[in-house]
Order: structure tokens, then C-alpha cells, then sequence
């Protein structure tokens, strides 16, 4: 077998040591992109549980009115880490291991331009995410919500050397002496934010590593005959997303490392007793955080662009649009950041500029619906799993982007900033819109990374629970927001006209947390099964089916020549290959 | 270790023999994305500076230092960047001698500038914690030295690295990189230097 033969080859490059005979050790100094890929794939997975509880703590405390479920402390660090976590150690890793596994199986590679740096970028994030793993152990974790503004986060030297014996004290001294601090600009003695801002510059660092070997990944080492115009559209939006990473994330780092200079070194960058001002972390932080939310949400249209031509069984409707109607994203979404500062009093200029800048950033986002509109059109629609994440997404993902143009209206803005509206907002562009991506992606990949598809019957299950949960859990969210409750409270009283809807909220959420239940026992089953998932089990289009399930140490025997923008429907229809046409095919017939 | 880098260079190989290196796109980018990180920083300090009005803020009673000092360790550290980049060219041209000499009369000239940044920190009237202008002056002057430390070290591991022979005619990928790495750093205190002592 050729195959063999190509991993022999390998071993004898190799000269592997002999502790490599140990799995552990193999993964943990594996430069395999594969391996890695799989490796940040699981992590955001735990990180994902472990911040879903986070979530059904706060659903859980929210579900009645004057609940007493946690303490409001906790509750606080619940929030401030659902947010965190999930941004930062789920769906970014999960975005980075998908495209470290797949950039270059579908661009035609061997492995990524830098493997060594790729494995440092895994092992910063694991730094990373064990810190803030470890402070909700010691009981120290990040508690000033995910954006944490100054001058909430601020101390000063003095009063974190008193912060130790503040602890030790009794409750109602603590909260005196606190209050007493909080007058000097001590709002945050404890270590929480030290967490948040360590753990979120390490992260950055590790996502601006791994963006820079994408990067040259893409531009040196696609497959012959690869043009720019032929990548997969989830490596265009890799590309994009990679842009965005190592150009926004700067601002985060900055804005942290002011932040610590602050607090250990006695600075004054966000005090405005000292001409310091806090609305200056709110630019720093908000013109990484917008591009942050385009970071987590274009790589999900790149899978949503590679799953619906599969199981339409057309091509994509209009690629280069596609394509570029991305770029133009990843440019705008730099001129955005102050939509989520109106409520702050900036100059009447300014808000018009970035209330008019949000509105356009949302032309492009609506080019891509129509484009996956028209290529479901009159397809031969195969309703799998995978496909019925990537439909759902759309749908959702309209009331998401659509709650966002709402928004980005100021005097709408005015009204619901920071009330449960702008909660729902998010969470249908983040989990109706990325994590249902996401899904579709974990079922329609999942044959080529382990050699197995998960089982039909409950990716369908798992699929009505999240579609039916999300829904449940969010939509109701829009109008507890426009009813006035604020985002974060520790709990509300009745008959405010709250607490149906809360209720119905919370429900929605235990629903979730049985559909992740349900696919994890998919995987679970499913990783237990014989190999057996074929080469190409979905008829798909692009490269990465073009090589077994799972592929070999070097993915290809041999590195096939590209012709078009479908290379293995060439392969497999050499009589009616895209290149033969000028034009792409109308509906395809089934082979 | 050394295999990995063969795996690495045979990957290379494969897909393109010609053009820029995968290395000098790596460093382009990574100094992309260091060019942000300063400008993040210039423009939080431009930000506070536009609001307080008088700059130092009236209420400190502080005085900008002097920029003759810190401008004589400015053209130092300019001066720096040509035995770097006739270190650079020495060693496309094969000659080791000339790339020892370069990398270590740029690492040299990188300490003494250091020296006089350390000198100038000891002797201002003003602390990182003074007021809002001694953070941003230790802080963007501060963030700019750690970056030189950090190149000096590099410089340093060149140097001994071209001592021991590591580095020839076809293959000195380290050398490229601390060099482009280096005229960044200088190009970065320019602007610094502008924004911080002049403007």
C-alpha cells in the first residue's frame, strides 16, 4: 500500500527517540498539524462543558425571581468566566484546530509553514486556559464581566498589599474597608483581574503565532495549480480571520499590560483623578473586541460556504462574492468598536460615523446570505446533520445580524445597551450563529479526523434539542430586554413581567445542556467503533476527501494538481470538470 | 531536533523553491503585528495627551526632559543598524568574519543605548506612578527597551552562534531575522522618540 509506504519514509526521515513509543509523550511534542488540531479541538470541547456550566449556574439563579441559588459573588465570576471562556477557550481554539487540521489537507499540504511554532501556539493556550481554569479553583476568578472596564478593574499598589488581610477579616468589616478602598480607586484588590489580564495577553500571543503560520501556510504552500481564486472558501475566511487575529489582537495585549502596569506599578492610564481615563480602555479594548466578534464568526461562514454546495449538490452560488464579500468584512469590522460605547457620551461625529460604519459592515454579511440562499436553490438538498446545523445557522444568524443593524441605531442603542436585548444579540450571532457553524462542521468533519460518522439518529436528536433550546433560551431574551432588565443582575423581583420569561429562558438552557449531553454519548459510542468511514463518505468537493480517513502522517502520497475550485469533483467527474466550463454548472446531477 | 528541521526544509521544498523564504513571511507578520502593539500605545498616549490640555498635565508641575541626551542615544541606536546590515551582507557574501564583527558592534551599540536609557530613568524628576505623564513616558519608552533587551539577547545568540560556525553563505535564516527584527526596533524609537520627546 502506498500508504505504507509513505509512513515508512516518514519514520526513517523521522528518527523518532525512543520515549516516542509512549502516546502521551507523542501528543505532547507532536508537531503534526493533525494532532495538533485534534489536540486544541478537544480542549475547547472542555473548555465549552466547563463553561456551559458556568452558564446553567447563571440560567439556574435567573430561572425564579429573588433566588438565592449561588452567592452574588459567584455569580459574578460565572458571567465574567461563561464570557470569557467561551470566547477565548472554545470558540477561538476550536476555529484554530479546525483550520490547523484542515488548511492543509484542503489547500493541498504537507503540513503548515511553521510546525514548531504551531505546537508553541497549543502550548501557550493550554498556559492560558489553565490559569483561568486554576483561579475558578483558588476561588480568585475574573469577576468584572468579560470586557472588564475600568475603573472597575483598577487598585493601587497600597491597598493590594492590604488586600490579604481585608480577606481574612469579618464579612461586614471586609465590605467596609472595601467600600472605604473603593473611594481611593481601589475597586479590584484581589488577583481576579491579574487572571483575566495574564491569561488573556498569553492567549493573545498564542492566537497571533498561530495566525502568522496560517498565513504563510496559505501564501506559500497551497497545491499546484491552487490559484487564490480556487482556495476552499473556509481557507479564504481562515485567512481573513488570521488578518484580523494578528492585527486586533495587539490592541488586547496593549490594553492589559496597561491594565497590570496600573495596578503593580502604580500607573495612572485609566484614573481620572490622575487625567488617566477609563474610557480609553474601553477604545483599546472594544477595537481588538470588534474584530473579535468577526474573528469568531467568519471562519463558521467559511464551513457554512463548504457544507451547503456539498449537500445541495451545487456549487457555491457566486464564489468570488463569497470570498471578498469576507475581505470586506475583515476591513470594516475595524471601523466599528465605538457602536458599543454610544451610551458613553461620545462627540454627535463619532456616533454617526460608527452608527453608519455598523450598518454598512452588515451589506457584506448580507451579500453572503443571499449567496448561500441561491446555493441551496433548486439543489438536491440531502438533510443530514451537518446540513441542518448549517440551515439553522442561517436562519438564525439573520435574526442575529438583523438585532445588530437594531442596534446600531443610537437611540435604539440608548434604550437597550446593556440590557438583556444586546444579551439576546449576542448569543444568536455567537450560538445560533458560530457554535451551530461549529456543529455543522464537527458532524461533516468528523469521518475524516477519526475515521468515523457519528451516528445519524442522534446528531438529529442532538440537532432538535439545540435548535429548540437556543431558541427557547434567547428569543425571549429580546423582549426581557426591551421590558428593561439589565444584562448581569444577581436576581430581580416579581411582577415586574420578568419572570415568565425568565423561567422559559432557563428551561431553554437545560435543554442545550441535554443536547451537549446528547452528543457527547454520539461521540462516545462512536469513537468506540471500528475505522470504517470511506475516503469521500459526503461526495464532497474539495481536497481534504481526497486522501483517506483519517489521513496519513504526510496527508497525501501524492500532492494532486488543481484545475478549479472543486478539485476532487474533477477527480470524479473528469467528463464534466468545472474547467472544461466557463461558466459554473447549474443543478448537478448525482453520479 | 535537527530532523525536524530537514522535515521542515524538505515541506519547503516541495512547494516553493523560489521567492522569499516561509521564515521572512513569518517575520514580516509577526513585525505587522509588533507595529500594531506600538501604535496601540501612541495612540492611547496621543489620547490622553489631546484630553489633558497642557502636556504635562498642569497639576503634575513636571517638565518634559531634555531631548539632547536622549538624543545623542537616538543616533546611537540609529547608527546601530548599518553594522547590522553590513553584517547581513557579509555573510550572503560568505564572509563569517565580517558577520561576527557586525553582530557584535550592533549588540554593542544596542547595550550602550540601553545604558543610557537606564541612566536617564534613574536621573528623571519623575516616577512611573508620578502622574499620567510618567506612566505614559516609562511606559511606551519602557515597552520600546524591553524590545531592545530582547534584541540585544538575540543579537547576543547570533553572535555566538557565528562564533561556533552555525551560520553560512546559504543558510543564516537567524541572521535575516534579527536583522529585519532590528531595523523595526529602531524604526519603532523614531516615531517614539517624535511622539514622546519632540512633539
Amino acid at each position: 500500500m502506498a500508504t505504507e509506504n509513505l509512513w515508512t519514509e516518514h519514520i526513517v526521515l523521522q528518527k523518532r527517540p525512543r520515549w516516542m513509543k509512549y502516546p502521551i509523550l507523542a501528543w505532547i511534542t507532536t508537531t503534526d498539524h493533525k494532532k495538533i488540531g485534534i489536540a486544541y479541538i478537544y480542549t475547547a470541547f472542555i473548555f465549552f462543558v466547563l463553561a456551559g456550566i458556568e452558564a446553567l449556574i447563571i440560567r439556574t439563579q435567573l430561572a425564579v425571581p429573588n433566588n438565592n441559588f449561588v452567592n452574588p459573588e459567584l455569580f459574578n465570576e460565572a458571567f465574567t468566566m461563561h464570557g470569557t471562556i467561551m470566547l477565548f477557550m472554545f470558540l477561538m481554539p476550536m476555529w484554530t484546530g479546525f483550520g490547523n487540521y484542515l488548511v492543509p489537507l484542503m489547500i493541498g499540504s504537507r503540513d503548515v509553514a511553521f510546525p514548531r511554532i504551531n505546537q508553541l501556539g497549543y502550548w501557550l493556550l493550554a498556559i492560558g486556559g489553565t490559569i483561568l481554569a486554576l483561579s475558578l479553583v483558588i476561588g480568585e476568578a475574573p469577576n468584572v464581566g468579560w470586557f472588564a472596564y475600568a475603573p472597575l478593574t483598577e487598585a493601587t499598589a497600597t491597598c493590594l498589599s492590604q488586600s490579604a488581610t481585608i480577606l481574612s477579616q469579618a464579612e461586614t468589616a471586609a465590605a467596609a474597608a472595601a467600600s472605604a478602598a473603593g473611594a481611593q480607586g481601589c475597586f479590584s484588590a484581589g488577583l481576579n483581574v491579574d487572571v483575566w489580564a495574564v491569561a488573556l495577553s498569553v492567549l493573545g500571543i498564542s492566537s497571533i503565532l498561530t495566525s502568522i503560520n496560517f498565513i504563510v501556510t496559505i501564501i506559500k504552500m497551497r497545491a499546484p495549480g491552487m490559484t487564490i481564486n480556487r482556495m476552499p472558501l473556509f481557507v479564504w475566511m481562515m485567512l481573513v480571520t488570521s488578518f484580523l487575529m494578528i492585527f486586533a489582537l495587539p490592541s488586547l495585549t496593549a490594553g492589559a499590560s496597561l491594565l497590570l502596569l496600573d495596578r503593580h506599578m502604580g500607573m495612572h492610564w485609566f484614573q481620572a483623578a490622575f487625567q488617566g481615563d477609563p474610557l480609553l480602555w474601553q477604545h483599546l479594548f472594544w477595537s481588538f473586541g470588534h474584530p473579535e466578534v468577526y474573528i469568531i464568526i467568519l471562519p463558521g461562514f467559511g464551513m457554512i460556504s463548504e457544507i451547503l454546495p456539498v449537500f445541495s449538490g451545487k456549487p457555491i452560488f457566486g464564489y468570488a462574492f463569497v470570498a471578498w464579500s469576507g475581505v470586506a468584512i475583515g476591513f470594516l469590522s475595524f471601523t466599528v468598536w465605538a457602536h458599543h460605547m454610544f451610551a458613553v457620551g461620545l462627540p454627535l461625529v463619532a456616533q454617526a460615523f460608527f452608527s453608519a460604519s455598523s450598518m454598512i459592515i452588515a451589506v457584506p454579511t448580507g451579500v453572503k446570505i443571499f449567496n448561500w440562499l441561491a446555493t441551496i436553490w433548486r439543489g438536491r438538498i440531502r438533510f443530514t446533520t451537518p446540513m441542518l446545523f448549517a440551515l439553522a445557522f442561517i436562519l438564525q444568524f439573520v435574526v442575529g445580524g438583523l438585532s445588530g443593524v437594531v442596534v446600531s441605531v443610537v437611540p435604539v442603542d440608548y434604550q437597550v445597551t446593556d440590557s438583556y436585548f444586546v444579551v439576546a444579540h449576542f448569543h444568536y450571532v455567537m450560538m445560533a450563529g458560530s457554535t451551530f457553524a461549529l456543529f455543522a462542521g464537527i458532524y461533516y468533519w468528523f469521518p475524516k479526523l477519526s475515521g468515523r460518522l457519528l451516528d445519524e439518529r442522534l446528531g438529529k436528536l442532538h440537532f432538535w434539542l439545540f435548535f429548540i433550546g437556543t431558541n427557547l433560551t434567547f428569543f425571549p431574551q429580546h423582549i426581557l430586554g426591551l421590558l428593561g432588565m439589565p444584562r448581569r443582575v444577581y436576581t430581580y423581583p416579581s411582577g415586574l413581567g420578568w419572570s415568565s420569561l425568565n423561567f422559559m429562558s432557563s428551561m431553554g438552557a437545560y435543554i442545550l445542556a441535554a443536547g451537549v449531553i446528547v452528543f457527547v454519548a454520539n461521540w462516545f459510542f462512536t469513537i468506540r467503533r471500528p475505522a470504517t468511514a470511506t475516503t469521500d463518505p459526503w461526495d464532497a468537493y474539495t481536497l481534504e476527501w481526497v486522501t483517506t480517513s483519517p489521513p496519513p502522517p504526510e496527508n497525501f502520497v501524492e500532492i494532486p494538481i488543481v484545475r478549479s475550485a472543486r478539485p476532487l469533483w474533477d477527480l470524479k467527474h473528469p467528463d464534466q470538470a468545472d474547467w472544461r466550463k466557463r461558466a459554473p454548472r447549474q443543478p448537478v446531477p448525482q453520479s | 531536533m535537527s530532523t525536524v528541521i530537514s522535515q521542515e526544509a524538505l515541506t519547503e521544498h516541495e512547494h516553493e523553491p523560489q521567492g522569499r523564504s516561509f521564515g521572512w513571511y513569518g517575520m514580516v507578520f509577526f513585525l505587522a503585528s509588533e507595529a500594531v502593539f506600538f501604535a496601540n500605545l501612541i495612540a492611547a498616549y496621543l489620547y490622553l495627551r489631546v484630553r489633558a490640555g497642557a502636556w504635562p498635565p498642569t497639576v503634575e508641575h513636571l517638565t518634559r526632559p531634555e531631548p539632547l541626551m536622549t538624543g545623542i542615544n537616538t543616533l546611537i541606536l540609529l547608527a546601530s543598524s548599518f553594522p547590522m546590515h553590513f553584517a547581513a551582507r557579509a555573510i550572503t557574501k560568505g564572509d563569517k568574519r565580517g558577520l561576527t564583527i557586525g553582530l557584535g558592534l550592533t549588540a554593542l551599540l544596542g547595550a550602550i543605548f540601553l545604558g543610557g536609557q537606564a541612566y536617564e530613568y534613574v536621573h528623571n524628576a519623575f516616577g512611573p506612578s508620578t502622574g499620567v505623564f510618567g506612566s505614559t513616558f516609562y511606559t511606551l519608552t519602557g515597552f520600546h527597551g524591553a524590545h531592545v533587551t530582547f534584541g540585544v539577547i538575540f543579537l547576543l545568540i547570533c553572535f555566538i552562534r557565528s562564533l561556533r560556525g552555525d551560520f553560512s553563505q546559504n543558510k543564516h535564516f537567524a541572521v535575516n531575522a534579527v536583522e529585519m527584527y532590528w531595523h523595526f526596533v529602531d524604526a519603532v524609537w523614531i516615531i517614539l522618540f517624535l511622539t514622546v520627546y519632540i512633539l
